[in-house]
């Protein structure tokens, strides 16, 4: 089951960079509590080029609005939010 | 810096006068009593934390532009121009500042060093130079609140399967988590995540009371990062909710300062008194207890426990006894802290600090108190009503070695109500997939 | 008198006295015209009866036992500054009315020798907590917080101690000669005595009232607004309910 797991993430992950093309940092994210997966990706975004994308997997449910509603008042964008199990995968492109 | 820049700020300083402030930044005879009262000035011995002095910043400020004598004599005052080296040492000493008023509960005339810093955090705003991170939060809360019906949709179901975990904890398939539920009686705000919402949902559901799940969580960032109308508009998210469900009580979570900006700021920030009574979790825990409505099963818990007194919950809010008197019916053996209740040291992870990366270092220095304070209990679990005293007691206990668990009072209960170990936590998913266990 | 003692034993009492009076009342005024905030910003514990919260706010302003818990020398010394500032104020209305039942009762004589006595401790007492309060900010972190308001505050309270108990200890001048001239302020036309205007002690007389003419006129307009800010803001603190 936990293989199955896994190998499923795998696919998960494959499947969203083939969507949305290159990921250039990659955030392990799960298990931080609310506020700090909004919080990492904060502080990440200058670390990716301007159009660059951040994957980041958080398992935090109050992730789901947060990040989304960072990337909108900071003009970011999320391309896309999915979930898998308990993980929740975000694609977040640097807009400026 | 230019002229404009400075002149929102005096602006600022002008708009957030009020008699209080003046009382304040009048009478402090920069005494230095509050100095030991500062667990930050205490564990670093840096000036910049010295509760006085961060006042006195903003204090040369006002004096240089507010005061007759403060023109007149500015070398008496060493009143300076708010140049850009104020603004930096003045961001410093105030967003460290973890609110815990404990400085004010030790000086002589009483001087609230946090309602100081309000005005330092709004000069700081004005200036462009508001911590970032906070300011980030804030406007995401706000944002979260325009753009609600985005994520309606995901919160319902995320909802739907923390129903399902609350109905196989208390082995009741018909449990529900209610959202917007019209008529009910109270509307709890949690914050994001499980562990908020299970334990009270255990409670609230073992009482048979008639309450429904608030959709915005009752953190506060525009109140950390002092901006009077962010945080208006974030606490406003669920002051509107309740009055829209006509609830009669608005329960907040376990979370010191979302209380306080309920219970004591709102109305003043909002200009428009609340139409429900607010209520913290311990106080109705306490009450549910007392009424008989949720029994606590004998039995009690052996295992030392220890209970830290937020800030926010206990010298702001005056909460002493009624997590005492809940604690005493779960455990037979609470220890006290030394010192305990309005003396009770701050645990250095407030005022925002632990949402703030670049306070990471500082806090775990300004902590150490509390470390020691725990470990001379000798206690394996500590209870603290507050989210920020268990992310920042957590990890101190990391740091110093300490060797306990953190959580919070209504876990213990819950717990309790469905006959587990009080300290086991309330995590997504560990009911899901039983199967996963071999 | 000659035209300095005049000057400043005589005129400049009056325009202290004023100033202190209209500075005060221009100060409360000064407060009461901000509108307060709304907010309550009391701490707990908090009592809940009326008379337990006067109880609470009277213990908070003039005893802030709590500080008991931080800094015992500091409570000491700013406990014995405040009584002995208290007691000197008390001493002083000698000048203005002998204390007759007590001066009755010790007979001149032994009036002489209390007062000697009772305010020769005040005056050491309230010496000492002053040099103790001024040699604490020369230290860091106290000298860090230090304006120099402070220093001139307690120096300036250091030279009228100084100078009150000089009159005291080596005055050799007589109760009465002090009350004359107190009374001839009363009257509005302020003399020396015979007994103290021949005396080289006039000199001493004459730098002490000036000091505390000065310290009287700065007083409403320095940190030491507490005085009546205490009393307030100690309120403040007892407003959460
Ligand atoms: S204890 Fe109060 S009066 Fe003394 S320095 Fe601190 S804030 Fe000022
Ligand atoms: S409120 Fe707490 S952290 Fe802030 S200055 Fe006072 S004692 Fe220090």
């Amino acid at each position: 089951m936990a293989k199955e797991k896994a190998k499923s993430k795998q696919e998960a992950s494959e499947k969203t960079e083939k969507t949305a093309g290159k990921v250039d940092l990659e955030l392990d994210l799960r298990g931080l509590m609310c506020p700090l997966p909004m919080v990492r990706v904060s502080q990440n975004i200058n670390k990716v080029p301007v159009g660059g994308v951040i994957r980041a997997v958080a398992t935090d449910p109050g992730s789901l609005a947060d990040i989304p509603s960072w990337a909108r008042t900071t003009g970011n964008e999320v391309l896309k939010t999915e979930r898998d199990g308990k993980d929740i995968i975000f694609l977040v492109k640097r807009v400026k | 810096m230019n002229k404009t820049e400075l002149k929102t700020i005096t602006g600022v300083l002008e708009q957030g006068m009020n008699r209080q402030l003046l009382y304040y930044l009048d009478v402090c005879t920069r005494c230095s009593i509050c100095k030991d009262a500062c667990h930050q000035y205490v564990s670093t011995g840096d000036v910049l934390f010295l509760p006085a002095y961060r006042a006195e910043l903003i204090r040369r400020v006002y004096k240089k532009y507010f005061t007759r004598s403060g023109l007149f004599l500015p070398s008496l005052y060493e009143a300076r121009e708010s140049d850009d080296r104020l603004l930096d040492e003045l961001y410093r000493s105030t967003y460290a500042c973890t609110g815990c008023r404990r400085c004010m509960y030790y000086c002589p005339f009483s001087i609230d060093t946090t309602w100081v810093l309000g005005v330092a955090k709004a000069m700081l705003i004005a200036a462009g130079k508001g911590a970032q991170i906070l300011t980030e939060l804030a406007g995401a809360a706000v944002s979260k609140g325009e753009n609600i019906d985005l994520f309606k949709d995901i919160m319902l179901d995320l909802n739907k399967e923390t129903e399902k975990e609350l109905q196989s904890l208390i082995g009741d398939s018909k449990a529900t988590i209610p959202i917007e539920k019209e008529g009910a009686d109270i509307l709890y705000a949690a914050l994001a995540g499980v562990h908020s919402i299970l334990p009270p949902s255990v409670i609230f559901h073992k009482a048979g009371l008639n309450w429904t799940l608030s959709l915005f969580e009752s953190a506060n960032y525009g109140y950390f990062l002092g901006d009077v109308e962010k945080g208006r508009i974030i606490a406003k998210r669920i002051v509107d909710e309740a009055k829209r469900l006509g609830v009669k009580e608005v329960v907040i979570s376990e979370c010191g300062h979302a209380y306080r900006v309920m219970q004591y700021l709102y109305e003043t920030w909002a200009k428009e008194e609340l139409s429900f009574g607010v209520t913290a979790m311990v106080e109705i825990i306490a009450r549910l207890i007392e009424e008989g409505s949720i029994e606590i099963p004998s039995g009690k818990e052996r295992k030392i426990v220890t209970y830290h007194d937020p800030c926010q919950v206990g010298r702001n809010a005056g909460f002493y006894e009624e997590p005492r008197y809940v604690l005493n019916q779960v455990a037979s053996n609470l220890r006290e802290l030394n010192p305990s209740r309005e003396k009770n040291w701050c645990c250095g992870g407030g005022g925002g600090l632990v949402a703030q990366p670049e306070f990471d270092e500082f806090r775990i220095k300004t902590g150490e108190r509390k470390a020691e304070q725990i470990k001379q209990t000798r206690a394996g679990l500590v209870v603290s009503p507050c989210e920020n005293c268990r992310l920042q007691i957590t990890a101190l206990n990391e740091k110093y070695d300490m060797g306990v668990k953190v959580t919070g009072l209504s876990d213990v209960v819950a717990n309790q109500l469905i006959g587990r170990d009080i300290a086991t936590s309330f995590e997504a998913g560990q009911t899901e997939e039983p199967e996963d266990e071999d | 008198m000659n035209w300095l003692s005049f000057l400043l034993a005589g005129v400049l009492v009056y325009v202290a006295v004023a100033v202190f009076l209209v500075g005060t009342v221009f100060r409360v005024y000064y407060w009461l015209k901000v509108p307060r905030s709304s907010i309550r910003l009391g701490i707990f514990p908090q009592a809940n009866s009326q008379r337990g919260r006067f109880l609470q706010w009277a213990r908070d302003t003039f005893l802030f036992l709590q500080v008991l818990d931080v800094d015992r020398p500091m409570w000491l010394f700013v406990i014995l500054l405040h009584i002995g500032g208290l007691a000197a104020f008390v001493g002083h209305l000698r000048l203005i009315q002998e204390f007759t039942p007590l001066a009755t009762a010790l007979g001149k004589e032994g009036m002489g020798q209390f007062s000697l006595i009772s305010g020769g401790i005040v005056g050491i007492v309230l010496l000492v907590s002053v040099i103790y309060l001024l040699s604490r900010r020369f230290k860091s972190p106290y000298r860090d917080l230090s304006t120099p308001e402070d220093y001139f505050l307690l120096i300036l309270i250091f030279m009228v101690l100084l100078m009150g108990n000089h009159l005291r200890f080596f005055g050799h001048v007589e109760v009465e000669a002090y009350r004359a001239y107190v009374h001839s302020l009363l009257t509005f036309s302020p003399e020396f005595p015979v007994e103290l205007a021949e005396s080289g002690t006039r000199w001493v007389l004459v730098t002490h009232v000036t000091l505390s003419n000065l310290l009287l006129i700065y007083l409403p307009f320095s940190k030491l607004v507490h005085y009546i800010g205490t009393y307030a803001v100690n309120l403040v603190r007892s407003e959460a309910r």
